[in-house]
């Protein structure tokens, strides 16, 4: 009875907060400003999210979290326009996006493969919705089993899962891509000691690597050098089609969808890290999972749809530990932490006393504003492909002239375009060598959260590392990155198929096997 | 045309006495900006809207909130607010720890610069996870004392206020702690609940959730007077059991807004004047009881004082740390 009467009451609330016609007019315009934000190089969902907060001031809390969690929305699904068109993710979070969606467009498919987006953004948006409205409770007690170990080798996965996804050739290349990163990241005072490391002694290095002057820079620039050398124009390929959503791709894919929109509601309710793992770890359960792993990186709807899916169903899942227990599952809900205490109301496990309608109302918003995204984007789509049209010799210098507006509008700093330039050049000349880039961005991302959390785990135990093997958590992750190591080596792969080999002619025919002795005598 | 002469007439008269009116109501005769130098949606910046939308009652002009973030420790908006000429027109909203930003290297004057007005802030509570067997504060220290750095203490970031509160119950009590530095208060907290450390110290405001919701137990305020929280009963002062802590404590947030010191004294009056009348409406002090704030309401002296003290704590602290880059010393900061 209970479920059926939060179910009437969450449609309670769906209705009345679209009766309003100024609710439904900002769902919308905050929609399609969160998808420019998310589609720009440089303007994320957190910049959004933070820049809209002081205007909500004079709105009431719903009206507010309308606006907010719409931008949120729309800024995580807008990020794949440019990962799609112009190889260059417009946020860290659909950088896995850009693997396969590139290729895509670049086989005339753009359209298609933003249609396909929008529709698994909104897919992964209202399935991580539900999760919110119906088991947040045990999300955020397992959100608990994360302690400093835990993040350092989560992290550590993350770089490691994007390094091995996205090598041409040799995975070893995408390991030393993330060890770069990795290393950017060291820049800086220390978080726990405040030493200065790699600073030389400039104190804009203080505060350590920006993360999206580099996003810009490793991503942008190689692409906008790579595509005027080659004088591609891939808007002359892009096929004339409907962009409307192909339920027939979608309903195949139903089981794959789940399963990304499972990653991302687990992902996004560990506090502290967000879209951008999220949209990997999916890539990457897809690429294992999928009878074809060769097509991917090659332009394949599955890995698109995937990193999409998990990406969108973050949010949802970042709102998890953000009600229930006040903390933010992601950078952009750490946001949305400060613009709820500015409307007075201040999230926690008495959230459901003092507010008891609030998580229904938060979950009514999230369905809402991926309807708004839906449709928005559906409405989009078919003309921002049209950009592709633009000549490159004026289209790449645009990208150029927003890659450094992007870079420097962040802090008004200066310096971050004298980080980007040669973080980009040196990132072309790395794309040259085969190096891929995405495990160096997601490095630099990452980096702080695996430092400082390997170093904190380590106070806390003294010195010992014992701790990964005791907690059930840590050891899962452990044996994930052994067993994602070790079946890079040939000896191990050759084992597996051995293996793999015996096990089916074991249950093919017994004379397999009969003859396998015999031969073995 | 005489009576359209004679209207025009009328007309302008009304306009220049109006104008004249105005002028001689002296200031604020335009609207006022303050300078947030913290994020929208942080204590800060609450604390500032709250309080200018009050005012504004007051002084009969708007007063617009702004955020400028960035820097260290809040220089940017603290520049941006000290370059605009100094007639009372730019207020800078900042809090306790922005005292930091001289010897971090982003503020190169000290911080009497600035004449401040404090709203208040929310007292720091000292909690551990509620399965650890330390029922009281005594509990608590004693095991401390026994076991010296083997209870593990979370506050947020190394130098920053709550770090500087445990440091100094350790130095009132006599007790050693573990500490473990966290990125800000909503990690600590979350540390103390997976159990990860034993105790950790955060304002009321920040833990009322935890507390009322039973993930963290509160063992007692770091303040002289004790503090009823609904539907938890009272949280007794430290104090109490520990005389000792009175030497070094309270450390208190202190939020407000200020205006360079050498602003117009007439402007700087009416502002006080204002702001002591804002702060004595319900709406503020309703506002501060469901948020877990103690109000001051210090301006002058009293909160030069105030301001004074928590400079030289939190420069030599940091100093000591090895986390500033500029001497204390070279800025004319006191010992504490």
């Amino acid at each position: 009875m209970m479920v059926f009467e939060r179910i009437g009451s969450f449609f309670g609330i769906v209705f009345h907060l679209a009766a309003d016609p100024i609710n439904i007019a900002i769902l919308f315009g905050s929609v399609l400003m969160g998808i420019i934000f998310g589609a720009m190089p440089g303007l994320t969902s957190t910049l959004g999210v933070a820049l809209l907060t002081a205007l909500t001031y004079g709105m009431d809390t719903s009206m507010a979290m309308v606006c907010l969690l719409a931008i949120y929305v729309g800024g995580t699904y807008g990020g794949s326009y440019a990962s799609i068109l112009i190889n260059i993710p417009g946020t860290a979070a659909a950088a896995a996006t850009a693997l396969d969606g590139y290729p895509l467009a670049c086989k005339g498919e753009g359209g298609r493969a933003i249609g396909l987006t929008t529709t698994s953004s909104a897919i992964g948006t209202t399935i991580s919705m539900l999760f919110v409205v119906s088991i947040s409770p045990i999300i955020s007690y397992f959100a608990l089993q994360f302690t400093s170990f835990e993040f350092f080798l989560l992290a550590f996965f993350g770089i490691l899962i994007s390094g091995t996804l996205t090598s041409p050739d040799l995975v070893i290349k995408g390991w030393i891509a993330g060890f770069l990163g990795l290393f950017l990241a060291c820049v800086g005072r220390d978080l726990l000691q405040f030493y200065p490391r790699f600073t030389f002694g400039f104190s804009e290095l203080d505060s350590g690597v920006e993360v999206v002057p580099v996003l810009i820079g490793a991503f942008g620039i190689p692409q906008i050098i790579q595509v005027l050398k080659d004088r591609f124009q891939i808007g002359e390929t892009q096929k004339l089609q409907r962009i409307i959503p192909e339920i027939g791709t979608v309903v195949r894919n139903i089981p794959a969808i789940i399963r990304s929109a499972l990653i991302g509601v687990g992902i996004g309710a560990v506090p502290g890290i967000g879209e951008d793992i999220a949209g990997w770890v999916s890539y990457g359960t897809a690429k294992n999972t999928s009878k074809h792993p060769e097509t991917f990186g090659k332009g394949e709807l599955k890995a698109v749809l995937a990193s999409e899916t998990a990406n969108n169903a973050c949010v949802g899942g970042a709102m998890i530990p953000l009600l229930n227990l006040g903390i933010p599952g992601s950078p952009p809900a750490a946001m949305l932490l400060g613009a709820l205490m500015l409307h007075g109301v201040t999230p926690g496990p008495m959230i459901t006393f003092e507010h008891p309608t609030f998580i229904m109302e938060v979950a009514a918003i999230l369905l809402l504003a991926s309807m708004a995204m839906f449709v928005t984007g559906l409405l989009l789509a078919k003309q921002v492909v049209k950009v592709l049209r633009i000549p490159t010799q004026i289209f790449m210098p645009i990208i150029g002239v927003l890659c450094i507006i992007g870079s420097y509008s962040l802090g008004l700093n200066i310096f971050n375009l004298y980080l980007m330039l040669p973080v980009g050049i040196i990132c072309y000349f790395l794309t040259e060598m085969g190096y891929p880039i995405a495990p160096l961005v997601i490095g630099v991302i990452l980096g702080p959260m695996a430092d400082e959390n390997l170093r904190r785990a380590l106070m806390v135990s003294q010195g010992s590392f014992m701790p990964i093997f005791q907690r059930p958590v840590s050891l899962i992750l452990f044996i994930i990155i052994v067993l994602t190591i070790i079946s890079q080596f040939d000896w191990y792969r050759r084992l597996k198929d051995r293996a793999m080999a015996k096990i089916r002619s074991r249950g093919n025919t017994c004379e397999v096997i009969l003859e396998e002795n015999e031969s073995e005598r | 045309m005489k009576k359209l002469l004679l209207i025009s007439l009328v007309v302008l008269m009304a306009v220049a006495l109006a104008a004249g009116a105005y002028a001689a109501k002296g200031f604020p005769k335009r609207n006022i900006t303050a300078v947030v130098v913290w994020g929208a949606g942080g204590g800060t910046d609450t604390c500032n809207r709250i309080i200018h939308a009050e005012m504004a009652k007051f002084l009969g002009v708007n007063v617009n909130v702004i955020n400028k973030t960035g820097g260290v420790a809040g220089s940017v908006g603290m520049s941006h607010a000290y370059s605009k000429p100094h007639d009372g027109y730019t207020l800078c909203g900042l809090s306790e720890s922005n005292v930091t930003a001289g010897v971090q290297g982003g503020w190169d004057k000290k911080f009497d610069v600035w004449d401040t007005f404090i709203v208040g802030g929310s007292p720091d509570v000292i909690s551990v996870t509620p399965d650890t067997p330390y029922k009281t504060l005594k509990d608590l220290i004693e095991a401390a004392k026994a076991n010296p750095k083997s209870i593990k203490a979370a506050a947020s970031g190394a130098g920053s206020i709550h770090h500087l509160n445990l440091l100094a119950v350790e130095k009132g009590s006599g007790a050693k702690f573990n500490f473990i530095p966290y990125k800000g208060s909503a990690p600590s907290q979350n540390a103390a609940m997976t159990g990860e450390v034993s105790v950790v110290v955060t304002s009321l405001a920040e833990q009322q959730q935890l507390l009322r919701g039973g993930k963290l137990r509160a063992l007692g305020m770091l303040i002289p007077s004790a503090f009823d929280v609904e539907g938890l009963g009272t949280i007794p002062s430290s104090f109490d059991a520990y005389p000792g802590l009175s030497e070094y404590l309270p450390i208190s947030q202190a939020i407000g807004f200020a205006v360079p010191a050498d602003a117009p004294e007439a402007a700087k009056a009416v502002l006080v004047d204002a702001f002591k009348k804002a702060m004595a409406t319900d709406k503020v002090k309703t506002w501060a009881k469901e948020n877990y704030y103690l109000l001051s309401g210090k301006t002058g002296a009293e909160s030069k004082a105030v301001f004074d003290a928590l400079e030289s704590n939190f420069a030599w602290t940091l100093w000591e740390l090895g986390a500033a880059t500029v001497d204390p010393a070279k800025l004319g900061i006191p010992k504490p």
